[in-house]
Protein backbone atom coordinates (compact mmCIF):
# COMPACT_ATOMS: atom_id res chain seq x y z
CA UNK A 1 0.00 0.00 0.00
CA UNK A 2 1.18 3.15 -1.07
CA UNK A 3 2.25 5.15 2.04
CA UNK A 4 -0.46 8.21 2.15
CA UNK A 5 1.69 10.21 4.79
CA UNK A 6 4.82 10.37 2.63
CA UNK A 7 3.72 12.97 -0.11
CA UNK A 8 4.51 16.94 -0.85
CA UNK A 9 2.16 19.89 0.20
CA UNK A 10 0.90 22.85 -0.83
CA UNK A 11 -0.05 22.41 -4.90
CA UNK A 12 1.44 19.15 -5.24
CA UNK A 13 -0.72 17.75 -2.41
CA UNK A 14 -2.45 14.55 -4.06
CA UNK A 15 -5.43 15.52 -2.43
CA UNK A 16 -5.18 18.78 -3.91
CA UNK A 17 -5.07 17.31 -7.54
CA UNK A 18 -7.54 14.70 -6.91
CA UNK A 19 -10.10 17.66 -6.76
CA UNK A 20 -8.76 19.26 -9.65
CA UNK A 21 -9.02 16.13 -11.65
CA UNK A 22 -12.43 15.97 -10.65
CA UNK A 23 -13.69 19.26 -11.30
CA UNK A 24 -11.93 19.00 -14.78
CA UNK A 25 -13.99 15.64 -15.89
CA UNK A 26 -16.92 17.33 -14.21
CA UNK A 27 -16.55 20.36 -17.17
CA UNK A 28 -15.44 18.12 -19.82
CA UNK A 29 -18.86 15.80 -19.77
CA UNK A 30 -20.75 18.18 -19.70
CA UNK A 31 -18.98 20.14 -22.85
CA UNK A 32 -18.77 16.69 -24.35
CA UNK A 33 -22.62 16.43 -24.08
CA UNK A 34 -23.26 19.87 -25.53
CA UNK A 35 -20.38 19.05 -28.45
CA UNK A 36 -22.11 15.50 -29.47
CA UNK A 37 -25.37 16.75 -29.24
CA UNK A 38 -24.81 19.70 -31.68
CA UNK A 39 -23.10 17.45 -34.10
CA UNK A 40 -25.39 14.09 -33.80
CA UNK A 41 -26.91 15.08 -37.31
CA UNK A 42 -24.05 15.75 -39.18
CA UNK A 43 -24.00 12.37 -40.41
CA UNK A 44 -26.26 9.15 -39.15
CA UNK A 45 -23.72 6.45 -40.05
CA UNK A 46 -20.66 8.22 -38.44
CA UNK A 47 -22.26 9.75 -35.49
CA UNK A 48 -22.21 6.50 -33.38
CA UNK A 49 -18.29 6.62 -33.92
CA UNK A 50 -18.22 9.71 -32.31
CA UNK A 51 -15.84 11.15 -35.19
CA UNK A 52 -18.37 13.50 -36.21
CA UNK A 53 -18.48 15.29 -32.72
CA UNK A 54 -14.85 16.94 -33.56
CA UNK A 55 -16.16 18.92 -35.50
CA UNK A 56 -17.66 21.21 -32.54
CA UNK A 57 -15.27 23.59 -30.82
CA UNK A 58 -16.43 22.52 -27.26
CA UNK A 59 -15.40 18.81 -28.32
CA UNK A 60 -11.94 20.13 -28.61
CA UNK A 61 -11.70 22.22 -25.28
CA UNK A 62 -13.40 19.04 -23.60
CA UNK A 63 -9.73 17.35 -24.64
CA UNK A 64 -7.89 19.76 -23.48
CA UNK A 65 -9.59 19.19 -19.88
CA UNK A 66 -9.27 15.88 -20.44
CA UNK A 67 -5.58 15.84 -20.69
CA UNK A 68 -5.62 18.17 -17.93
CA UNK A 69 -7.62 15.89 -15.53
CA UNK A 70 -4.96 12.73 -16.88
CA UNK A 71 -2.40 14.63 -15.77
CA UNK A 72 -3.74 15.40 -12.40
CA UNK A 73 -4.89 11.78 -12.28
CA UNK A 74 -1.39 10.48 -13.06
CA UNK A 75 0.01 12.37 -10.77
CA UNK A 76 -2.85 11.41 -7.82
CA UNK A 77 -2.11 7.79 -8.68
CA UNK A 78 1.79 7.94 -7.77
CA UNK A 79 0.64 8.50 -3.93
CA UNK A 80 -2.19 7.08 -3.23
CA UNK A 81 -3.90 3.54 -3.94
CA UNK A 82 -6.12 3.11 -7.04
CA UNK A 83 -8.68 1.44 -4.65
CA UNK A 84 -9.26 4.51 -2.58
CA UNK A 85 -8.19 7.28 -5.07
CA UNK A 86 -10.79 5.94 -7.91
CA UNK A 87 -13.88 5.62 -5.56
CA UNK A 88 -13.48 9.10 -4.30
CA UNK A 89 -12.87 10.39 -8.10
CA UNK A 90 -16.26 8.77 -8.51
CA UNK A 91 -17.80 12.37 -6.84
CA UNK A 92 -18.27 13.49 -10.45
CA UNK A 93 -21.17 10.80 -10.48
CA UNK A 94 -23.11 13.41 -8.07
CA UNK A 95 -22.11 16.45 -9.35
CA UNK A 96 -22.58 15.29 -12.46
CA UNK A 97 -26.31 14.78 -12.18
CA UNK A 98 -26.74 17.70 -10.02
CA UNK A 99 -25.41 19.51 -12.72
CA UNK A 100 -27.50 18.25 -15.34
CA UNK A 101 -30.60 19.02 -13.15
CA UNK A 102 -29.13 23.09 -12.57
CA UNK A 103 -26.94 23.52 -16.05
CA UNK A 104 -29.26 21.23 -19.07
CA UNK A 105 -32.33 21.20 -17.58
CA UNK A 106 -32.48 17.54 -17.13
CA UNK A 107 -35.24 15.98 -14.69
CA UNK A 108 -33.97 13.93 -11.52
CA UNK A 109 -36.48 11.12 -10.68
CA UNK A 110 -36.87 9.95 -7.06
CA UNK A 111 -35.28 6.55 -7.77
CA UNK A 112 -32.36 8.77 -9.09
CA UNK A 113 -31.79 11.01 -5.88
CA UNK A 114 -31.92 7.50 -3.68
CA UNK A 115 -28.88 6.79 -6.08
CA UNK A 116 -27.19 9.96 -5.56
CA UNK A 117 -27.50 9.90 -1.79
CA UNK A 118 -26.17 6.33 -1.81
CA UNK A 119 -23.23 7.63 -3.61
CA UNK A 120 -22.51 10.44 -1.13
CA UNK A 121 -22.66 7.61 1.80
CA UNK A 122 -20.41 5.45 -0.39
CA UNK A 123 -17.96 8.41 -0.50
CA UNK A 124 -17.93 9.01 3.15
CA UNK A 125 -17.27 5.86 4.18
CA UNK A 126 -14.65 5.02 1.82
CA UNK A 127 -12.83 8.92 3.29
CA UNK A 128 -13.60 8.37 6.69
CA UNK A 129 -9.92 6.41 7.25
CA UNK A 130 -8.17 8.81 4.98
CA UNK A 131 -9.29 11.96 6.78
CA UNK A 132 -8.53 10.09 10.20
CA UNK A 133 -5.08 9.06 8.59
CA UNK A 134 -4.11 12.57 7.67
CA UNK A 135 -5.35 14.07 10.87
CA UNK A 136 -2.85 12.16 12.71
CA UNK A 137 0.07 13.60 10.65
CA UNK B 1 -31.40 -0.16 -25.81
CA UNK B 2 -30.31 -1.12 -28.58
CA UNK B 3 -27.86 -4.06 -28.75
CA UNK B 4 -25.06 -1.49 -30.66
CA UNK B 5 -25.61 0.50 -27.78
CA UNK B 6 -24.95 -2.38 -25.03
CA UNK B 7 -21.83 -3.79 -26.58
CA UNK B 8 -20.73 0.12 -26.83
CA UNK B 9 -21.31 0.36 -23.50
CA UNK B 10 -19.21 -2.72 -22.48
CA UNK B 11 -16.26 -1.77 -24.59
CA UNK B 12 -16.08 1.47 -23.29
CA UNK B 13 -16.42 0.13 -19.81
CA UNK B 14 -13.45 -2.61 -20.04
CA UNK B 15 -11.33 -0.10 -21.98
CA UNK B 16 -11.80 2.12 -18.45
CA UNK B 17 -10.90 -0.52 -15.98
CA UNK B 18 -7.91 -1.72 -18.19
CA UNK B 19 -6.77 2.04 -18.69
CA UNK B 20 -6.99 2.32 -15.03
CA UNK B 21 -4.87 -0.69 -14.00
CA UNK B 22 -2.61 0.11 -16.92
CA UNK B 23 -1.78 3.92 -15.61
CA UNK B 24 -1.54 2.71 -11.57
CA UNK B 25 1.06 0.01 -12.22
CA UNK B 26 2.91 2.77 -14.59
CA UNK B 27 2.84 5.28 -11.85
CA UNK B 28 3.73 3.36 -9.06
CA UNK B 29 6.82 1.68 -10.93
CA UNK B 30 7.71 5.22 -11.50
CA UNK B 31 7.82 6.21 -8.33
CA UNK B 32 11.31 3.40 -7.97
CA UNK B 33 12.53 3.62 -11.84
CA UNK B 34 11.63 7.05 -12.87
CA UNK B 35 8.96 8.18 -15.87
CA UNK B 36 11.51 7.52 -18.40
CA UNK B 37 11.82 3.66 -17.40
CA UNK B 38 10.94 1.97 -20.24
CA UNK B 39 8.43 -0.22 -18.41
CA UNK B 40 6.54 2.71 -17.10
CA UNK B 41 6.45 4.14 -20.62
CA UNK B 42 5.10 0.70 -22.09
CA UNK B 43 2.21 0.91 -19.25
CA UNK B 44 1.45 4.40 -19.73
CA UNK B 45 1.12 3.95 -23.89
CA UNK B 46 -1.38 0.58 -22.95
CA UNK B 47 -3.33 3.23 -20.35
CA UNK B 48 -3.21 5.94 -22.76
CA UNK B 49 -4.53 3.50 -25.94
CA UNK B 50 -7.17 2.39 -23.33
CA UNK B 51 -8.37 5.51 -22.29
CA UNK B 52 -8.92 7.06 -26.22
CA UNK B 53 -10.89 4.04 -26.91
CA UNK B 54 -13.05 4.64 -24.21
CA UNK B 55 -13.11 8.72 -24.97
CA UNK B 56 -14.28 7.86 -28.27
CA UNK B 57 -16.46 5.21 -27.64
CA UNK B 58 -18.40 7.29 -25.30
CA UNK B 59 -18.56 10.36 -27.12
CA UNK B 60 -20.52 7.78 -30.11
CA UNK B 61 -22.81 6.77 -27.16
CA UNK B 62 -23.62 10.47 -26.20
CA UNK B 63 -24.59 11.94 -29.47
CA UNK B 64 -27.75 9.63 -29.13
CA UNK B 65 -28.51 9.57 -25.76
CA UNK B 66 -28.42 11.47 -22.03
CA UNK B 67 -25.03 12.04 -20.43
CA UNK B 68 -27.28 11.69 -17.50
CA UNK B 69 -27.86 8.12 -18.75
CA UNK B 70 -24.86 6.54 -20.53
CA UNK B 71 -22.01 7.89 -17.98
CA UNK B 72 -23.64 6.48 -14.93
CA UNK B 73 -22.83 2.67 -16.60
CA UNK B 74 -19.85 3.18 -14.98
CA UNK B 75 -21.08 2.97 -12.09
CA UNK B 76 -20.10 -0.95 -12.11
CA UNK B 77 -16.23 0.30 -12.35
CA UNK B 78 -16.27 1.57 -8.83
CA UNK B 79 -16.28 -2.02 -7.81
CA UNK B 80 -14.57 -3.78 -10.93
CA UNK B 81 -11.60 -1.25 -10.68
CA UNK B 82 -11.24 -2.05 -6.24
CA UNK B 83 -11.42 -5.59 -6.48
CA UNK B 84 -8.85 -5.81 -9.67
CA UNK B 85 -6.13 -3.39 -7.99
CA UNK B 86 -6.75 -5.96 -5.05
CA UNK B 87 -6.23 -9.13 -7.58
CA UNK B 88 -3.60 -7.59 -10.12
CA UNK B 89 -1.76 -4.63 -8.36
CA UNK B 90 -2.26 -6.73 -5.14
CA UNK B 91 -3.68 -3.61 -3.00
CA UNK B 92 -5.10 -3.17 0.77
CA UNK B 93 -8.70 -3.93 0.24
CA UNK B 94 -10.41 -3.24 2.97
CA UNK B 95 -14.09 -4.12 4.27
CA UNK B 96 -14.69 -0.05 4.64
CA UNK B 97 -13.36 0.16 1.44
CA UNK B 98 -15.34 -2.73 -0.35
CA UNK B 99 -18.77 -1.55 1.26
CA UNK B 100 -18.06 2.21 -0.07
CA UNK B 101 -17.09 0.74 -3.21
CA UNK B 102 -20.43 -1.33 -3.37
CA UNK B 103 -22.41 1.41 -2.23
CA UNK B 104 -21.07 4.02 -5.26
CA UNK B 105 -21.29 1.46 -7.55
CA UNK B 106 -24.98 0.51 -6.41
CA UNK B 107 -25.59 4.16 -6.26
CA UNK B 108 -24.43 5.26 -9.64
CA UNK B 109 -26.09 1.80 -11.05
CA UNK B 110 -29.76 2.89 -9.66
CA UNK B 111 -28.98 6.66 -11.36
CA UNK B 112 -28.73 4.82 -14.73
CA UNK B 113 -31.67 3.38 -14.68
CA UNK B 114 -33.85 6.13 -14.06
Amino acid sequence: MTKTHNHPSGVANPWLQLWLSVVCVLIYELLQKRGATETANLSENWSWTGITALASPLVWLAMVLMIISLLSWLYVLRYIPLSIAFPLSRLVDVLIPLSCWLILGEHISPRRWLGISLVVIGLAIVAKPVARLEEKL
Amino acid sequence: MTWLAFILILVALVAFVAGQLFLKHAMESSTATGLRDRKVIFFLCWGVLSMTIHFFVTLGLLAHLDLSYVYPFQGLSVIIISLAAAIVLREKLTAQLTIGALLISAGIVLVSLS
